[in-house]
């Protein structure tokens, strides 16, 4: 069968399973008994084995199907997830990264057979399952009994069931909350020939009057009729067993049904009590995967809760047709500006129905606009979702203990930020883990956490959409930098007296300037920080680093919404118009000459008790040289970070929506000219950055 | 090279001198419009101008190649060219476009200039064209790709 044509969404779907796993095997980790975890790691592992298979893609599946088959024993509860079984299973999803990336450039999976990886999995799974062996025949004699055990006999089969230590557990809070825990075995008739049907039939009943959780055969081998005519369940229910036992015989071809209460021996409480409370002290070690339950646990396990994510219904399409899409609604919005402006001069008579028309038109242009930005933006999660997987690997390789924190995942961004936002992303975290955080002993001494936090955070400011890469580590020394810089000879001893703290910051962001004391794999071989702003104000977004010594650093990044259309004020200086970027302007305020004072030689203004720099554009922009001074001055106040600035203007035309046009490569411009946009009337403006003049 | 390897050129006249421009360059040829002067810009760069929704940077070739710069006439156009298919276009002002001629090979001679030479910047070659000897523009060279 050729199958190259289906190669696109194999690569596709892989990709998207393989990510799935990587998150569900960190909450795993975790919470080793989250069943909705298991079930959607088995599911992810079971759709790519499947895939793999069906592509021709023999090792992939192999290896996916020992890893499935690890997962399987996880799901029936035969073995317990520890850190070294979580670490070979990463390594297993890394190997099939390797495959899916061989599979990318040529495809063919490649030769490499990963033996290794196989026979760890398999020797996990045959000591895992030989360890959880042995408990289950010790738990056969000390099985839970029973308040009423004499009245049982043959029949309540469901008393000889060995109970798991999550299910004690579940039952032990269940009656705390004063519910029933009631076991019951269902007889089916001989003659039954859906005998699957029926037992989903029975479980669906008693699933309406509590929640099932227990189930012996398991729930699987009951739909696929892997049971002869009895089963039993544990449900946690309001009812009593004689109500349960009634309800469970309405459904047809139900022989017979037994159900009595079921509850825990002092004893089991006891030591289940004292596992919960050491598990909840060490916290830190629940990580490990020990057999515990989370408390979380009690509420979960409904063996068929699996719920199915919500499928997007969605198209693949190119991000090219979206370009040329996007570009011919740029057209659109200047041949609209056009009118506009046709319509407003005021020598060519036009009845209102035409302006009514025009401002139609401009409403639906903004709406066509918004709806096609919107479909080339794409949830920042995309990124970010690889990197509590890369803190992980991380802090093994390091070996201090970290976590990261995300928030605000489904922030959206133009895709062509997406694509180019993750690298200095995962500069920024390395270097949060390598240098922000201090070693676990450092931090113990120092009084913190001895788990170091690393923190993204991502929202939407205005037109902007800013992300914080943040720790809670030692923090920048400025005064190392500062020692650093004078030690490279990138500064004189002079001019360090003169720098602020922030200047000296600043420096991290000069090519080759690394601070760490050691080279390590992970970072501090100086690329970094200058790397990632240079991308990041390619991107026409911008950097500000907060830091307080021995509280943490905070990187602040700001990047723009679109690229590629902008609301933008018309201004008109000396004689010309420029367009400066509606985003960054706080206010237009009329300021007298007589309130501008100079300051060491710098013309500032007393803004509502805040000093602001004032900005002569026309100076900056070899404009015409005014005849005379007027006694107001227009003053747009930009806002950079935490800094004012205020930029002097000579008239205000308005706000209108502008297309971003490059001037190309040729000539040569001033840093605060961004680009120009075609104005209504065919004219080309200049789109000023103020924020490189701040 | 073969002798009847003909090559076309626009024959446009600077100060009333001819220059050619080989015409595989050349994407259009349009009338004067307004210039949006651009701060800061090397000094030969006259701004940007919109061509059909494009913005184009423009340069007077005047001033390009070190001669005065005089007032546009009616006469003057701007030549839009592109250095290789790629390339962003880029346009020249000139005081007249004349004609377009065709020259043998063997009748442009090439000319190699001293190094520090001016001239060497812009001109890669002297066609004879009738009673005339024209200068062979080069323009990768003018719009400054190889530097």
């Amino acid at each position: 069968m050729d199958v190259s044509q289906y190669l696109e969404i194999f690569i596709e779907e892989t990709k998207e399973h393989l990510q799935s796993l990587n998150e569900h095997l960190l909450i795993l980790e975790k919470e080793p008994d989250n069943e909705n975890t298991i079930n959607e790691i088995f599911r992810a592992a079971h759709s790519l084995k499947g895939m793999a298979g069906t592509m021709g893609f023999k090792r992939m599946q192999r290896l996916t199907h020992d890893m499935e088959n690890v997962f399987s024993e996880i799901r029936t509860g035969k073995m317990k997830v520890s850190s070294e079984l979580v670490d070979v299973l990463f390594r297993g999803l890394d190997a099939l990264e390797a495959y899916l990336a061989n599979i990318l450039e040529n495809a063919e999976e490649g030769s490499e057979d990963n033996e290794d990886i196989i026979t760890d999995l398999n020797n996990i799974l045959n000591a895992g399952l030989g360890i959880a062996a042995e408990p289950k025949g010790e738990n056969a004699t000390s099985t839970t009994s029973n308040s009423t055990s004499s009245a049982g006999g043959e029949k309540y089969k469901f008393k000889n069931i060995k109970i798991e230590d999550h299910e004690k557990k579940a039952i032990l809070k269940a009656s705390e909350m004063g519910l029933n825990v009631v076991g019951l075995t269902i007889y089916i008739h001989e003659y039954c020939v859906l005998k699957g049907a029926r037992a989903f039939m029975v479980n669906r009943t008693l699933e309406e009057h509590g929640e099932i959780i227990k189930l012996d055969p398991p729930a699987q081998d009951l739909e696929d009729e892997k049971y002869d005519y009895d089963y039993s369940a544990f449900v946690i229910t309001k009812e009593t067993p004689e109500t349960l036992a009634k309800l469970a015989m309405s459904v047809s071809e139900v022989k017979e049904v037994v159900a009595d209460y079921v509850s825990l021996t002092e004893a089991e409480k006891t030591t289940l009590n004292e596992t919960i409370k050491a598990q909840s002290i060490a916290k830190v070690e629940a990580n490990k995967g020990t057999d515990g339950t989370s408390l979380k646990a009690g509420k979960a396990p409904a063996p068929k809760a699996a719920s199915k994510p919500v499928v997007n219904r969605s198209v693949r399409v190119d991000i090219d047709k979206l370009d040329v899409l996007m570009n011919l609604v740029s057209e659109l919005i200047i041949a609209k500006n056009g009118l506009v402006s046709i319509s407003s001069t005021s020598d060519i008579v036009l009845d209102s129905a035409f302006h009514e028309q025009i401002e139609y038109l401009e409403r639906i242009t903004t709406n066509l606009h918004e709806s096609v930005m919107k479909t080339r933006m794409v949830p920042i999660e995309s990124v970010v979702n690889r990197f509590p997987r890369m803190i992980r690997d991380l802090s093994k390789k390091l070996n201090k203990d970290m976590e990261l924190f995300m928030t605000g995942e489904d922030t959206e961004l133009d895709r062509t930020v997406i694509d180019e936002i993750g690298d200095p992303l995962m500069h920024l975290l390395r270097n949060a883990a390598d240098h922000g955080l201090e070693s676990n002993e450092e931090r113990e001494k120092l009084g913190k956490n001895p788990v170091g936090s690393i923190f993204l955070d991502a929202y939407q400011d205005g037109n902007n959409v800013v992300i914080e890469v943040r720790d809670d580590g030692s923090g920048i020394d400025v005064n190392k930098i500062r020692n650093k810089a004078i030690g490279k000879g990138a500064i004189t001893e002079e001019q360090a007296e003169s720098m602020s703290d922030k200047d000296i910051i600043d420096l991290l962001f000069q090519p080759s300037f690394s601070t760490s004391d050691q080279v390590t794999d992970v970072s501090g071989r100086g690329v970094g920080l200058d790397v990632v702003k240079t991308k990041i104000e390619s991107l026409g977004g911008e950097i500000e680093t907060k830091t307080k010594l021995g509280e943490g650093t905070n990187f602040i990044i700001r990047l723009p919404l679109t690229l590629a259309i902008i609301q933008a004020l018309m201004v008109i200086i000396g004689k010309e118009k420029y367009a400066l970027p509606l985003g960054s302007i706080q206010t237009v305020e009329n300021i007298k000459c007589t309130e501008i004072k100079k300051i060491q030689g710098r013309e500032v203004i007393n803004l509502r008790g805040s000093v602001v720099p004032i900005i002569r554009l026309d100076k900056i922009l070899d404009c015409e040289e005014k005849e005379e001074e007027p006694e107001e001055l227009l003053v747009a106040i930009v806002k950079k970070g935490e800094r004012l600035a205020g930029m002097v203007v000579d008239e205000l035309i308005g706000q209108q929506e502008i297309v971003i046009k490059s001037i190309g490569k040729y000539i040569k411009c001033h840093k605060s000219i961004s680009g120009a946009t075609i104005l209504g009337n065919g004219e080309v403006a200049l789109i000023l950055d103020v924020n490189t003049l701040v | 090279m073969a002798a009847d390897d003909l090559k076309q050129f626009i024959i446009i006249n600077l100060d009333k001198d001819p220059y050619g421009v080989e015409i595989k360059y050349i994407e259009s040829i349009i009338v004067m419009q307004s210039i949006t002067r651009i701060p800061k810009a090397q000094s030969y760069f006259k701004g940007v101008i919109n061509l059909r929704g494009d913005v184009v940077p423009v340069m007077s070739l005047r001033k390009r190649i070190g001669l005065d710069e005089v007032e546009d006439t009616p006469t003057s156009r701007i030549i839009i060219l592109k250095p290789d298919n790629q390339g962003a276009p880029v346009g020249i002002i000139v005081d007249e476009v004349r004609e377009v001629i065709s020259l043998e090979n063997s009748q442009i001679e090439k000319i190699v200039y001293d190094e520090k030479a001016d001239k060497a910047n812009y001109c890669n070659g002297i066609g004879k064209y009738e009673n005339e000897l024209i200068s062979i523009l080069n323009i990768p060279s003018i719009i400054g790709q190889e530097k």
